[in-house]
């Protein structure tokens, strides 16, 4: 459990106490045995949309093909119980071993796609098992009944039993998403929904965590799906393969709001009533019409509130800051060793894209405790530069070397585990997360444990002079603020060396001034630093040595007073006719 | 012509633009120049319609523009030459052209513009069916200012055009900029950081710096200015 | 050996011309999908509509009955296009508009969710609409072509090649449209500008293309475009207004295949999708061809991402 998740568990766990005593409380009440079914669904697709959230919600990564899970959970149950009489208290478990399995070998080949193309892909998958069981002959199977032993089987008499079992599975999945929610494994997957490279920049393995991250979600969906099987008593591969079941995850998940473990459970109370509702009312009178309303109900919904009833409903009517936490753990300062003589040693780095050359045969080094700029032009090639450096971008040629060990070749979260930090240009956060919890996944790249990891956090907000607004979310921070947020966001990996995409970019006067203070108060703390910045007032009132780039070779390099009196310099910045109008200003000024 | 009053652009909570004044007269050639960051692109985008500023007014021949629809704003004789140039890569030269020649005033002189494109970027009719997107750099920028012609315009709007571009293309393309405002009378409002080469062609300049207007006049006064020195080198800031 | 030969070319031959029907209805997705990068889940339902268009055209109305049964099944379907570009751009212009395109463009992240539960509510609604309208008793467009076959040989001993002329005219009509459509995008104002919005949006706009009329265009033509093939496809196969859902995955496939935003991608995707499908019924019972599609879908996919005629510039 990460340290700033524990006030928002807490209150979720009361939640749903509350929540689930109440639904029993209701339930008991209910003596007709097809409302009681109703309210038996309603946690069964909660489930499912728990376990789609905990993957698509969290790492927007989205599934058309959850069924997949659902189906195989469902018939798991189904044949075990048919061909060894297995009791569905074991066939679950196992159909959700089977159904995380299935997520690895789904998961292997289909992570390679992105966007659009991953979102479809999985849709073919539950459609294949619904063919192929249909070419199986497992048509319409219908569990075998064990009315002997109803606890066993659970094939109870009273229908309200089932409605308890079903809460009960509800419970677990819930805590299940609640914990993974508050842990580093869902702030890792918010890291990889926001901006998967700069979660690999932190250090993150993302593909580890995206595929745990669906085994996790199939398990769950495939829980669900076996539940199901049993509350039904009869599995068809169109039942519970089909696209229906698919777009039902989605629908209430997507209804109730994304990324927050309440928004299924509001979809699934909303839409799971009214569709069946509507079924029972008007399905007899004129076929058809529940599904017209049903889809003009979520249709309606969506447009309302498109983020969802939750995050709609808590922007209006919840609109406060959370509690602040207190962290008993005080944490160590950043201390860095300073490394003595050359920290990053890059020599012929070169890089091309099609015919543009973009970095060419640049050679620098850079030693321990000092500030580099890098300068030059737009379209210079600074930011790839960088690209190279961490391993977003492979390298044609060249090496740079850290602390002796060589950089190329290795992955973005590689290169951030051995010390190497990084922002971007453009910052990105989690709007609705606190300053912490925005800060921690920084932590958890570098391998932190979770509470070294909000130490690291704590520490690095401090640092930057963000220390009290921990408790803040994202969304509500000024520019500065955001940009000293990404910084501590880098700092929390405990880097040695840090490469500052231009982070004083779009901020004023003072704000700059405030950025830069930070800055040098970071170098003697013995931080080694690598800027990109085009604001040259502060480059140079910051900068030990300059290295000035254009068309992607080295221009200049050294002192920045004498690189911005260099003729070729000003030729680039200003072009040659500045240079020539100015030749006399410029003498006086050297 | 244009007439941009008190314009002022908040992105979020990050103020892009304070309260910026400047206008072009038909005809005139207007160069604003900058740091990064300064704000020089979202005056830009606020003029063409795709940031919807906070406050301030845009008139264009005496009428409010901001009332327009972004794409309807073309049609009155304002071609943005965006920054990053922005062509279409998918398409061939041509049908870029095309594109550019998309209002009612760009289709009825199409031949005569074509032609003129032709005569001002012999690139541009060799490389006619090739796509845009394998052009190099510099003829990406001069399609993206061949299409910003094509309509015929009387206002060419340029986001730096020499960005990224090897000095001597930059040269060619400052060359046909200056050769456009001579020869077709086209009004220009610049965006440079090439300070110098942007306020020799000019008329009168504007130096933009954090979102504030901090300087403005003809281009001798500007130059011999030592604010628009600092404001690139930051020289003299701590001599 | 004579009669194995026989099948397997029979079967090509089926292959090829269903593959070009599909063909047709994946390039009205891959509009929507290529231009507006929207993922329409209400394809199928757009699919069956041109399907009772086309049924009602034929029956209901005597206005084209003078054509006689065998032309006016074809010209129906051809009607049920200008009625679904109708009804598209009515969809786009009061829906989609809302949760697509420039709109959501500046929203945080959450643009391409709503954008999924419209559609699949327009689905749901127009699926159940259908069955409300339509009921669910299987209709179909008959004309007496759909039992008439071309026979060609026998050639190679006693080999025969039988072709169903409903189908066989039904392609023709779909490979005609598909040039069509080609035309209007590779040569016309119309086409380019399309183009140019799907490439580019906002560099559109500042040509004065209006971009969301663009879009509405797109939707339209795109559901036009699958509505025909709907309607083409009634006059060999019998349906209910849940026909959708059967096809929808193979568009689904076929665009992938192809390479999302390529037009003519679509149509080879389709058409290899037809093709594995009715060729994949010499080794495999009846409930295994869909789930070859699958197969070759995911082997495909896997090998190129960008599917086979895609650019790779979406895997960035």
């Amino acid at each position: 459990m990460r340290v700033g998740g524990a006030a928002r568990l807490r209150r979720d766990t009361v939640a749903l106490a509350i929540v689930s005593v109440l639904y029993v409380a209701l339930a008991s009440l209910v003596h007709n045995s097809y409302y009681q079914l109703i309210l038996t669904l309603v946690p069964i697709w909660a489930v499912v949309g728990l376990g789609w959230n905990l993957f698509s919600g969290m790492s927007g990564l989205v599934s058309f093909g959850h069924a997949s899970f659902f189906g195989i959970g469902a018939y798991t149950v189904t044949l075990a119980l048919v061909y060894w009489h297995l009791t569905p208290w074991l066939g679950i478990p196992l159909g959700m071993i089977i159904g995380g399995i299935a997520a690895v070998l789904i998961g292997l080949p289909t992570f390679r796609l992105r966007g659009h193309y991953f979102a479809l892909a999985m849709l073919a998958y539950p459609l294949a098992m619904l063919y192929v069981l249909q070419y199986l002959g497992f048509q319409e199977i219908p569990l075998p009944m064990h009315r002997e032993h109803p606890a066993l089987f659970l094939q109870f008499a009273q229908p309200f039993y089932s409605t308890l079992v079903a809460m009960g599975l509800f419970i677990a999945a819930m805590v299940a998403a609640m914990l993974v929610e508050n842990s580093r494994f869902g702030l890792a997957l918010l890291a990889i929904k926001q901006n998967e490279l700069a979660a690999e920049a932190a250090g993150l393995d993302t593909k580890r965590w995206k595929m745990l991250a669906l085994t996790a979600s199939g398990a769950i969906s495939a829980a669900a799906g076996g539940l199901y099987a049993c509350v039904l008593l009869v599995v068809t591969p169109d039942s519970v393969f089909g696209v229906i079941v698919s777009a039902q995850a989605l629908v209430v998940t997507l209804f109730g709001g994304v990324a927050t473990v309440w928004g299924p459970v509001i979809g699934a109370a909303v839409l799971i009533p009214l569709a069946e509702t509507l079924n029972a009312r008007l399905g007899d009178i004129v076929p058809g019409i529940q599904g017209v309303i049903y889809g003009v109900a979520i249709i309606g919904i969506m447009l309302a509130a498109p983020e969802g009833l939750f995050w709609t409903l808590r922007d209006r009517f919840w609109r406060r800051a959370p509690a602040p936490e207190v962290i008993e753990e005080r944490a160590s300062s950043l201390a860095v060793l300073v490394k003595e003589g050359t920290l990053l040693e890059v020599s012929g780095l070169s890089k091309s894209f099609g015919g543009l050359r973009a970095v060419q045969d640049v050679c620098f080094s850079v030693a321990g405790g000092e500030i580099l700029g890098i300068i030059g032009p737009n379209g210079a090639g600074k930011t790839t530069l960088f690209n190279l450096l961490n391993g977003v971008l492979p390298a044609d040629a060249g090496s740079a070397r850290f602390d002796g060990r060589e950089l190329r070749g290795l992955k973005v979260h590689e290169v951030a585990r051995l010390g190497v930090g990084r922002t971007f240009q453009v910052v990105r956060s989690f709007p609705r997360l606190s300053l912490l919890d925005n800060v921690i996944v920084g932590g958890y790249g570098a391998g932190l444990g979770d509470r070294a990891a909000a130490a690291a956090a704590e520490a690095a907000l401090e640092a930057v002079g963000l220390g009290d607004r921990a408790a803040r979310p994202a969304g509500e921070l000024t520019n500065k603020e955001l940009r000293l947020m990404e910084l501590a966001r880098a700092l929390a990996g405990r880097p040695r060396l840090l490469l500052l995409d231009e982070t004083l970019a779009g901020l004023g006067r003072e704000e700059c001034d405030d950025l830069l203070a930070v800055l040098r108060e970071l170098r003697a703390a013995g931080m080694t630093i690598v800027i990109i910045e085009h604001t040259m007032h502060a480059m140079l009132r910051l900068a030990d040595r300059f290295l000035v780039l254009d068309h992607g070779a080295v221009l200049a390099e050294g002192l920045p007073k004498d690189v911005v009196e260099d003729r070729a310099v000003i030729e680039a910045y200003l072009g040659t006719k500045f240079l020539a109008q100015h030749h006399n200003s410029a003498d006086l000024h050297a | 012509m244009l007439e941009v009053r008190d314009l002022s652009v908040s992105y979020g909570g990050l103020r892009a633009l304070h309260g910026v004044s400047l206008s072009v007269k038909p005809g005139r050639f207007v160069t604003v120049v900058g740091p990064n960051g300064a704000g020089k692109t979202t005056l830009f985008k606020a003029i063409c319609g795709v940031v919807v500023p906070g406050s301030g007014e845009v008139m264009w021949d005496g009428a409010p523009l901001l009332a327009q629809p972004a794409a309807k704003r073309a049609h009155l004789g304002i071609a943005h030459v965006p920054e990053g140039r922005q062509v279409f890569r998918t398409l061939t030269v041509r049908e870029n052209l095309e594109m550019g020649a998309y209002p009612r005033s760009g289709r009825e002189r199409w031949a005569h513009t074509l032609d003129r494109i032709h005569t001002l970027f012999p690139i541009l009719a060799e490389r006619a069916h090739q796509l845009a997107g394998t052009l190099s750099g510099g003829e990406q920028q001069m399609l993206a200012i061949g299409r910003g012609l094509a309509c015929a315009p009387r206002l060419l709007m340029l986001d730096e055009p020499s960005m990224g571009l090897a000095p001597a293309v930059a040269e060619t393309i400052f060359e046909r900029v200056a050769q456009i405002h001579k020869e077709d009378g086209v009004a220009i409002l610049l965006v440079e950081q090439r300070v110098a080469e942007a306020l020799e062609l000019s008329d009168h300049g504007y130096v933009l710096e954090t979102g504030h207007v901090v300087l403005d006049g003809p281009y001798q006064t500007l130059l011999a200015d030592d604010r628009v020195r600092r404001s690139y080198l930051g020289m003299g800031e701590e001599a | 050996m004579g009669g194995l030969l026989e099948n397997v070319l029979n079967a090509v031959a089926a292959g090829l011309i269903i593959g070009c029907l599909y063909g047709l209805m994946c390039i009205g997705l891959g509009l929507i999908f290529g231009i507006m990068n929207v993922v329409n889940f209400a394809q199928g339902e757009l699919l069956m509509l041109g399907m009772y268009v086309s049924l009602y055209l034929v029956s209901g109305f005597a206005a084209i009955g003078f054509l006689g049964p065998y032309a006016a099944p074809f010209v129906a379907a051809l009607i049920a296009g200008p009625v679904l570009f109708g009804g598209g751009a009515l969809l786009h212009r009061f829906l989609l508009r809302h949760v697509s395109g420039l709109s959501t463009a500046s929203r945080l992240d959450q643009g391409g969710f709503g954008q999924l539960i419209v559609t699949l509510g327009i689905s749901l609604i127009l699926q159940n609409g259908g069955l409300i309208l339509f009921g669910s008793t299987p209709a179909s467009v008959r004309t007496p072509l759909s039992a008439k076959a071309f026979i060609i040989g026998p050639f190679a001993g006693d080999t025969m090649l039988f072709l169903n002329q409903a189908r066989v005219y039904a392609c023709v009509v779909a490979i005609v449209i598909a040039v069509a459509l080609w035309l209007v995008m590779e040569r016309t104002r119309l086409g380019k500008s399309l183009r140019a919005a799907a490439d580019n949006p906002i560099a559109a706009t500042y040509m004065g293309i209006d971009v969301d009329r663009a879009y509405r265009i797109a939707f339209g033509l795109g559901s036009a475009i699958t509505a025909i093939a709907g309607g083409l496809m009634a006059t060999y196969l019998s349906f209910t207004p849940f026909v959708g859902l059967d096809y929808v995955i193979i568009m689904y496939s076929g665009v992938v295949l192809g390479g999302m935003g390529s037009i003519l991608g679509a149509f080879w995707g389709g058409l290899l999708v037809g093709f594995v499908q009715q060729v994949s019924a010499l080794v495999l019972s009846p409930q295994l061809q869909n789930a070859a599609i699958f197969v070759v879908f995911l082997l495909i996919v896997g090998l190129r991402p960008q599917g086979l005629f895609g650019r790779s510039a979406e895997r960035a």
